[in-house]
């Protein structure tokens, strides 16, 4: 899902000012697009939820600093990105026991019907998000790169290697 | 014969493929299907149904913020009740320099430790932590008794022995060391 919100300046200005109703109206605007990009970066819907409120939490409490360069949703979804990367990395253990490896789901064979959405739920949380801030959100390598705090060749690798596992688990898919 | 990687179909898709991978796909059918189909997946995922959040979160998000404007208006109410004190003091220590001093010393230091504690605080707050419902409701009750009893302090200020608001100020320590034990075992908990 591809959105380019704009809101009113004069609600973005009355949500500066303190104004909670303004407020409320900027997270009921952003909270289904900052949701759904956190929840297809992060696996389990209750960091993405978790994630959600850390964001509008910040948002509140730092809409002062939004200085109208760009859109609204750009700085809203650069804090919720950052969030949700900084779960992943928390989270890194859990990040490395891939659902590939699942007892009684070795390797790829996750049976038919498999379509494309599936698939991608079943890459690891770091190979969602880059797939997700590239291929959807329009991230460049560069920018993805800056807010994992890895290399421009380590976004390209992931997104190619995610890629080509989902190519495969759509092959495999169709095949059984 | 040699194809293209999903690196180089991913950099055609970019516009930034090597010479190699862009003579390489004119010619070869296979590449060609294959970068067809990263075009497709990429359509696909940009296609898929917006994910709805399943709980609404603005109440938890319109508390946290009603209890940070509180602490905001509290330190500054704190820190002008001290201001008006700590002058009400001075001028009663250049008429009584006697048996005023020592509480006067004893009054510092409890507002000494008031103000480290409440810095403290900040710090742990400025992030935006997330509360489980019990320890926000426990975060709650200490803030409000907190709140109560910087009401009683600034309405002392004038009239009240040091003694007296040595007691309050003590009290007022002893209750901002349980908010930050309160905040200190959550970050703690959730490995921050």
């Amino acid at each position: 899902m591809t959105v380019a919100f704009a809101v009113p300046d004069v609600l973005v200005a009355r949500a500066q000012a303190g104004d909670e109703a303004a407020l409320e109206a900027l997270y009921r605007a952003f909270e289904t697009p900052v949701y759904n990009l956190v929840r297809r970066m992060l696996r389990r819907p209750e960091d993405a939820e978790d994630v959600l409120q850390e964001t509008f939490l910040e948002v509140v409490r730092n809409i002062k600093q939004y200085r109208g360069e760009g859109y609204l949703w750009g700085w809203i979804r650069r804090i919720a990105s950052t969030k949700a990367l900084m779960r992943i990395r928390r989270d890194h253990v859990r990040e490395t026991e891939s659902l590939d490896d699942e007892p009684g789901k070795p390797g790829m064979h996750i049976g038919a019907n498999l379509d494309l959405e599936r698939a991608f739920e079943r890459l690891t949380e770091t190979s969602r998000a880059v797939v997700w801030l590239h291929d959807v959100e329009g991230y460049t390598h560069e920018e993805i790169a800056e807010q994992m705090g890895k290399s421009v060749s380590f976004s390209k690798s992931q997104l190619a290697r995610a890629h080509a596992r989902m190519r495969r688990m759509l092959d495999e898919g169709a095949q059984a | 014969m040699m194809h293209c990687t999903m690196e180089d179909l991913g950099a055609l898709q970019a516009g930034e493929a090597s010479v190699w991978a862009r003579r390489h796909i004119t010619t070869c059918a296979t590449c060609q299907a294959e970068l067809e189909g990263l075009y497709q997946r990429i359509a696909q995922l940009k296609a898929l149904p917006a994910l709805r959040p399943p709980r609404d979160r603005w109440p938890a998000v319109k508390s946290a913020l009603r209890v940070q404007r509180s602490r905001r208006r509290r330190t500054w109410g704190a820190w002008t009740g001290s201001l008006a004190l700590a002058a009400t003091i001075a001028a009663v220590l250049l008429m009584q320099p006697g048996t005023q001093a020592t509480a006067h010393a004893e009054l510092s230091q409890v507002k000494r430790q008031s103000a480290t504690l409440e810095d403290s605080l900040q710090r742990y707050d400025t992030d935006g932590r997330v509360l489980s419902g019990h320890a926000a409701a426990v975060v709650a009750d200490l803030e409000d008794r907190i709140s109560i009893l910087d009401g009683a302090l600034v309405q002392r200020e004038q009239g009240a022995q040091d003694a007296e608001l040595v007691q309050l100020w003590q009290e007022r320590v002893g209750l901002m060391r349980e908010l930050m034990n309160a905040r200190a075992t959550r970050a703690r908990y959730v490995g921050l």
